[in-house]
């Protein structure tokens, strides 16, 4: 058997059956046999690369109609076509074989040369759906890691000016993503899919762009900021999302609304005494005050230019004492059910 | 083709199951031998209950499908008539179709076995 023929998977109760259809086919594809419901399933799941399932719907124990149900299931039948064997009088098991997906029906007595041009057709072109699907899945993932690679140069250009390596943007990012996908487990109205949790983690490693606008002495200044030099500071965030408007290209769309309420709100206080809104409580968004609570973590525990790098204990002391801001009791108690994930990954 | 020829006679039509053979005489032949041992293993016989006859629609069913493919059109053709009726709840009526059907059966059947 040549290893680049398609295969076929045969499944009738009756001998004579399979193996007339196995004569037909026998020329151009490889053949697989099963002569019940239950290994045809097996078959189908297991590795045999099989280009399309020929389904007798009537056979004792599990029938054709739950050989569908199966595929349906496992989503099998998305890229394998099936046709089923029928006698025309089962309409209505027809239609239900329909309805579970099958492409096309083989009747008894069966008529090889039809049969044949219909399942050749069908097979291509199944086959080269199968490929473009596959083509346009690579194109996607190699699209979607260079805006990722785009938005992570972003922000480590303008973390350089902040006298930083680059690690504090990775750092956030893995902060936020041990700790929303915590809050999303934790409690069911903060639920969010794992796709939504990477688009929020891509988000937070640009909560600080706003950064780039505010000037060298202030951002770096060694000591206490004046209470002149604090407004200006404050401005990051509102600039932050003036860029993101300016750069709606390289960010996705999914990715945009997020960025854009984490770069203005993640200085947002749950008592209201943040800037540059002064929101309060659930007001601000769960993901901003994740990203709040990553960004203040990682600040304390790192060395900046006017202070030493807190211990990890002493940051986690800190936070709930409420010294570099408030935050959402709940937010607190999944911040604290990941402390040593946290520790482990830093 | 000795055997064939005996069926031409027996009103099976042997061009076109050849035809779905895809020519290959010896595989129909084989197929033929074949549905012998199907026809003694389902063995449908008249007596059946006229209240619970499920598996026999079943059996009958089978019966169809393989006669059809074989074109062993007097067999084919009763028993799809016989199909149609069990499934219409007319059991009476497809027991007389059925007693018809099982002489002209055996002597189908009868002529394969000479040349196994």
């Amino acid at each position: 058997m040549s290893e680049s023929r398609a295969t076929i998977l045969i499944v009738d109760d009756v001998e004579i059956n399979r193996t007339i259809l196995a004569e037909v086919f026998k020329d151009d594809y490889n053949i697989l046999e099963a002569d019940n419901g239950l290994d045809a399933i097996e078959m189908i799941n297991g590795n045999y690369g099989i280009s399309a399932v020929l389904l007798d719907l009537i056979m004792p124990g599990i029938n054709g109609l739950e050989v569908l149900k199966e595929m349906n299931k496992s989503g099998t039948i998305e890229n394998i076509p099936v046709f089923l064997i029928t006698a025309a009088e089962s309409t209505k098991a027809l239609m239900e074989g329909y309805q579970l997906g099958a492409v096309d029906v083989i009747s008894k007595p069966f008529m090889p040369n039809f049969m044949k041009c219909r399942i050749n057709n069908i097979i291509e072109l199944y086959e080269h759906r199968n490929k473009l699907e596959h083509i346009v899945a690579e194109q996607v993932e190699r699209l979607n890691s260079l805006n990722q690679s785009m938005v992570e140069t972003l922000a480590t250009v303008i973390e350089f000016r902040d006298c930083e390596s680059g690690e504090h943007v990775k750092r956030i990012g893995r902060l936020t993503k041990i700790l929303m996908t915590q809050v999303s487990e934790m409690y069911p109205e903060h639920h969010l899919p794992k796709k939504e949790i990477d688009k929020i983690v891509t988000s937070s490693i640009l909560h600080d762009v706003g950064k780039i606008s505010i000037p060298d002495r202030i951002l770096n200044k060694p000591g206490r900021l004046t209470e002149e030099e604090f407004e200006i500071m404050k401005q990051h965030t509102v600039k932050g999302c003036e860029i993101l408007q300016n750069i709606p290209d390289i960010i996705d769309e999914g990715v945009y609304k997020y960025s854009y309420d984490i770069c203005r709100h993640h200085h947002e206080r749950w008592d209201g005494r943040g800037y540059p809104d002064g929101l309060s409580g659930d007001d601000i968004s769960i993901w901003a005050q994740v990203v709040s609570v990553a960004d203040v973590y990682d600040a304390l525990t790192a060395e900046r230019v006017y202070k030493k790098a807190f211990s990890h204990e002493k940051a986690v002391q800190m936070i709930h004492d409420g010294e570099c801001g408030t935050f959402s009791p709940k937010l607190l108690k999944a911040f604290d059910e990941v402390l040593d994930e946290i520790i482990v990954k830093k | 083709m000795a055997l064939l020829d005996e069926l031409k006679a027996l009103d099976v039509n042997v061009d076109e199951g050849l035809e779905r053979m895809m020519g290959n005489s010896s595989l129909y032949e084989r197929m033929l031998v074949k549905f012998v041992k199907v026809m003694n293993d389902l063995e449908v016989s008249p007596d059946f209950d006229n209240n619970d006859y499920a598996e026999i629609i079943e059996k009958t069913h089978t019966i169809k499908g393989a006669s059809g493919n074989l074109s062993v059109t007097p067999v084919y053709e009763a028993y799809t008539e016989i199909v149609n009726l069990l499934r219409s709840d007319k059991p009476e009526e497809a027991k007389e179709i059925l007693r018809n059907i099982l002489p002209v059966q055996k002597e189908i059947l009868a002529c394969i076995e000479k040349y196994v």
